[in-house]
């Protein structure tokens, strides 16, 4: 049995409580010598858990210096446990300091925490990587006993887990006798997070330790009298049995997938908003005062609901929460745990939750997830190898603290658990990268960041490079957004697109510059809870002014959408393939499927079903991979391409989460059936090969993801002393490097980064590859002579989703057929002629 | 995500016509002037990476050679006998003299073939020795040939603001360089390979063009659109 201090058992004991097991099998561990990750849900006292060794260890072995690291990914969490830890250690009457360090902490107070530190120091992966980068980094850590790593889960599957991974690898290496707790939800492969802890500390072992879960959750799926939608995103539907469960029960957290839902659902709960509830929006975009006044009501409990996306998903606990309601498909069984966990509870009551698919298809998921969540299984993502741009960024900022060894350095990143299986010519040329740039034409030598001195060891090649590092730390890269102000309407002239507008209105938020680069003036989109109009561009700021009208002609713009789960995915299909099962689904979908099996066929779970069907003037192919909306728009422009070349003239697609649709000139259902078009070669895996590779070369997807590339590795910076860079112009000059560097050098190590971001991220074409590889030789074609009722939701969507690509020359085209229809002069000068 | 495909299209090939000269439009953004036997370009921006790389961001060293390429394959197109380069050629005034062995090489080449004229920019004021004439201003046919555009000029092709246009129709929109011109006045798209571009209904071209005049010529990626500027739009 493990025993406590006098002090520290004095202190449960008056307060009638006692230590948990999962509180002391981390303390036993952690006094073995051993790392801890420890697995708990919401409630079960991990904040205690994670610092009792903290505490127990500075009473039995008192020290001067910086004894325990915290680790969160957001700031006001790193906040929050500072103070839930403050109030214990002074009931106890120890002389322990806590303090914080972020973004937020006075620079004045930031360098005094350098020189004196505190014992426990809460703090963000990016502010660690830049404490380590500076020379005294040596003596501050050298004390270091412990590093605490709070939702590990959240972190270990971005690229800030990768420079969380180098920044730990690092503190091993300044302090060898380190121990490293980390505290996660429940997640699908619990084993892979202990190695990635006890990566960078082997040979010693790190132990796995699992709090008791909660009660289970109570989990529902809204009935509804009402008609079930066949596609769209918006539950609009079920708005007013949402406003009563909302009067009928305590605090609501109403989640959705996007911003644009968010918008919508919060525009529609106040049209029919008679009793005045309290309801308030919450997402990324609002800004920063507008969430931290919703936050600190929600605190408070002033209010009786809060629309909200993925923004609420992780940090401190809001006050009582009583009901989770998730809108529309919850896509990961993982996150809707998570989101479920959000209901505050004690830990012996259920939470509670409810489910409103917002379309047909979306009610067969929520029943997947239903079943998934109720058996507690997890599909949450596992970590990935890391990423170079991390790296390049980490090289620099270990030259910044020292002078770099290149063989120690190697060995000291490949103990970071995503870097483990970096081969070491690739490490060389990262470093070539950041010491001159990594190009085949070594033009840059006299540029050099990084010099080797003869001593063999690289150095910064003088001090405005540490001062650059360190302004431009950090792996999140937003996208480039934009301020949205709201002004006077600039009035119906006719043609005023240079009239004065109105200046000086208050700002509503932030929008991505993509959405307002497709608007033109006058378009209505939803913003901060109502309906703007857009006025125009103004430097970095987007203008709109109030606009009267009742639906916004703008639908959606996509903010934070996540992609179906593999695992959700497998389940839909299965729900599909047995209908056996489906007397659990509503009367509406039960028909909606016996006349798809009537009229067509059913996907199965092994094969691809491919119908064909001619509509209007054009020829429809509709399948049905259910791989989610990435991996079907990355299978469209291949599908495309290879149409091309076969002479069926394709005109279009559209993908969702479920399936997708091409539409073509030439009787695709007549070139199949006679054998001209054979759909096993053209969904043959080798798609991902040439294809693949010539699509690359143009698409603005790889752009995108260059960007962030460039941005992360420092070849693009985000501040240079003196001069702020907007979004705006980094965007601009990032897609030309990309122009220069991919035309003249592929290869480069760089774009090898781009290329692999975008395999995993934006184009998800490991999971296209598994899918196309999964369904060889099973693709069944069904030659239809009308559409069917499956594809009818994914039909419905042409029109809806954004347009990219090809269209932009097609906007030229049109206009300048347009031009020739007004006979446009070129040729001889009207006044010449 | 909806996608779609193009249709051929079919439109000829626009020609600018300009106080009184025929002018072909090059897809690159350089102006052919056939009766001159010139090719006209605009803002090259030769070893902008290079200077960038001098202050930390080492961005790649390719882009000189790729505007000089692009350079080549025009005056082999073309045949002209004259260039004409707008000013701006080099990102800095020392660009003169950090081009790399390969870049200075080609670039000697084509100066030693053909006749060249350099019109000094604001990013690159002094003359060089490079060959061909260094000037800060030239007249032909009427026409007169300097950097920075000004109003009062008939007949003045300039470069300096690397005109951008940004179209739209039926709720989508496309942004590309562009040729813009009015009766008194034409601006040439910028020619680097590393430059950006500006809309010609911001404020840097406020007053330079008679609006109701106004003509735009956007590069495509096949061919030059001819655009009406009642669709031209911010942004």
């Amino acid at each position: 049995m493990t025993s406590l201090s006098p002090i520290v058992s004095d202190w449960f004991a008056s307060r009638g409580w006692q230590a948990r097991a999962h509180q002391l099998a981390v303390l036993a561990a952690e006094r073995a010598g051993n790392s801890v990750l420890l697995i708990a849900p919401t409630g079960a006292g991990k904040t205690l858990a994670g610092f009792l060794p903290s505490i127990e260890d500075l009473i039995a072995n008192p020290i001067d210096g910086l004894h325990t690291l915290y680790i969160s990914p957001l700031k006001a969490l790193a906040v929050d446990v500072a103070r839930n830890l403050g109030d214990p250690v002074r009931q106890m009457g120890l002389g322990i300091r806590i303090e914080t360090r972020t973004g937020d902490t006075p620079a004045s107070r930031r360098q005094r925490q350098r020189f004196a530190p505190p014992h426990i120091l809460m703090t963000t992966p990016e502010q660690l990587a830049l404490l380590l980068s500076h020379p005294d980094s040596v003596r501050l850590f050298g004390s270091l006993r412990r590093i605490v790593l709070d939702e590990l889960h959240a972190l270990v599957t971005s690229k800030r887990g990768d420079l969380l991974s180098l920044g730990v690898a690092r503190l091993a290496k300044l302090a060898p006798q380190v121990t490293i707790t980390a505290l996660s939800a429940t997640v699908a492969q619990p084993e892979v997070l202990r190695d990635w802890i006890a990566a960078p500390i082997a040979p010693r072992p790190a132990v796995l330790v699992e709090a008791p879960g909660g009660a289970a959750p109570q989990l529902g799926i809204l009935k509804t009298e009402e008609r079930l939608p066949w596609a769209g995103h918006s539950a609009a539907y079920a708005v007013p049995d949402l406003y009563e469960t909302i009067k009928h029960n305590g605090t609501t957290l109403l989640f959705v997938n996007t911003r644009s839902q968010a918008e919508a659902l919060f525009q529609n709960l106040w049209a029919i908003n008679e009793d005045g509830l309290p309801i308030a929006l919450h997402h990324g975009s609002l800004s920063v005062e507008q969430r931290r006044k919703v936050e600190s009501a929600m605190v408070d409990n002033r209010l009786r609901a809060v629309v909200c996306t993925s923004t609420l998903d992780l940090g401190i606990d809001w006050g009582d929460v009583d009901l989770v309601i998730q809108i529309g498909a919850p896509k990961g069984a993982s996150r809707m745990l998570q989101r479920i966990g959000r209901a505050n509870h004690r830990l012996d009551e259920p939470s509670r939750a409810l489910f409103v698919p917002a379309n047909r298809f979306e009610v067969l998921e929520c029943e997947a997830a239903l079943e998934a969540v109720a058996g507690g299984a997890q599909d949450s993502e596992t970590p990935l190898p890391g990423g170079l741009d991390v790296l390049a960024q980490h090289i620099l900022g270990l030259a910044c603290a020292d002078p770099l060894d290149a063989d120690a350095t190697y060995a000291e990143i490949t103990s970071a658990w995503p870097y483990k299986d970096l081969p070491r010519p690739k490490f060389d040329r990262v470093l070539d990268f950041v010491s001159t740039g990594g190009y085949a034409l070594r033009a840059y030598e006299r540029f050099a960041k990084l010099r080797k001195t003869a001593d063999g060891l690289w150095r910064i090649a003088n001090p405005q490079i540490a001062q650059q590092y360190r302004l431009n730390v950090g792996t999140i890269v937003e996208e480039p957004m934009l301020k949205v102000r709201l002004v006077r309407a600039r009035g119906n002239r006719q043609g005023a697109t240079t009239g004065p507008i109105g200046r000086g209105g208050r700002v509503l938020g932030e929008i991505e510059e993509y959405f307002i680069d497709q608007l033109v003036r006058g378009d209505t989109f939803m913003f901060g809870g109502e309906i703007v109009a857009f006025e125009g561009v103004v430097e970095t700021e987007a203008y709109v002014s109030r606009s009267f009208s009742d639906n916004p002609k703008i639908p959606a713009y996509m903010g934070g959408r996540f992609p179906l789960s593999t695992f959700l995915a497998e389940k839909v299909r299965k729900i599909l393939a047995d209908p056996a099962g489906w007397h659990v689904l509503p009367d509406q979908v039960r028909e909606w499927l016996d006349l798809q099996n009537y009229a067509s066929v059913l996907p199965d779970s092994d094969s691809l079903l491919v119908e064909t069907f001619p509509r209007a003037d054009k020829h429809y192919m509709v399948c049905y991979p259910f791989e989610g909306r990435l991996a079907h728009q990355t299978l469209g422009m291949l599908l495309t391409r290879r149409l091309e070349r076969a002479r069926a003239q394709p005109l279009g697609f559209v993908a969702s989460d479920y399936s997708l649709a091409i539409w073509c000139a030439s009787d695709l259902g007549a070139l199949i059936e006679s054998g001209r078009l054979s759909l096993d070669h053209l969904f043959d895996e080798d798609m991902l090969g040439d294809d693949l590779e010539t699509w690359l070369d143009e698409s603005a997807l790889m752009k995108r993801t260059f960007r962030n590339c460039a941005i992360i590795s420092g070849l693009i910076e985000r501040r240079h002393p003196g001069k702020e860079k907007s979004g705006r112009q980094i965007t601009m000059s990032s897609d030309i490097i990309y122009d220069v560097l991919y035309q003249h050098e592929p290869d480069h190590i760089l774009i090898e980064a781009t290329r692999r971001d975008a395999a995993r991220g934006l184009l998800d074409i490991e999971r296209l590859g598994a899918a196309l590889r999964r369904i060889r030789r099973h693709i069944r074609h069904k030659r239809l002579d009308r559409i069917s009722p499956l594809a009818v939701p994914v039909l419905l969507d042409i029109g809806k989703e954004p347009i990219f690509g090809e269209a932009r020359e097609a906007v030229l085209r049109e206009a300048a057929e347009d031009l020739i229809a007004e006979a446009m002069d070129f040729g001889p000068h009207p006044s010449r002629r | 995500m909806a996608h779609i495909l193009p249709v051929a299209d079919t439109t000829p090939e626009p020609v600018i016509r300009f106080h009184g000269q025929d002018f072909v439009p090059l897809l690159s953004g350089a102006l052919f002037w056939p009766e001159a036997d010139a090719l006209l370009v605009a803002d090259l921006h030769l070893e902008k990476h290079s200077s960038f790389a001098r202050s930390g961001q080492l961005l790649p060293p390719y882009d000189t050679g790729l505007t000089l390429a692009r350079l080549a394959r025009d005056l082999d197109e073309t045949a002209a006998k004259t260039v004409i380069a707008l000013g701006d050629s080099f990102h800095r005034d020392e660009g003169s003299s950090t081009l790399l062995e390969a870049d200075r090489t080609r670039l000697a080449a084509m100066l030693e073939a053909l006749e060249w004229y350099w019109i000094a920019g604001n990013h690159d004021p002094a003359p060089h020795r490079l060959g061909g004439l260094c000037c800060a201003e030239i007249s032909i046919a009427g026409c007169s040939l300097r950097h920075e555009p000004r109003r009062g000029t008939p007949g003045l092709i300039a470069g300096h603001l690397h005109p951008a246009a940004r179209i739209a129709l039926n709720g989508r929109s496309t942004r590309r360089p562009c040729f813009a011109w009015d009766d008194e006045m034409l601006i040439l798209p910028a020619y680097g390979a590393s430059t950006g571009s500006l809309n010609i209904l911001s404020p840097a071209f406020a007053g330079l063009f008679d609006r109701t005049r106004l003509r735009v010529a956007m590069l495509g990626r096949d061919r030059i659109y001819p655009v009406g500027a009642h669709l031209l739009v911010h942004g």
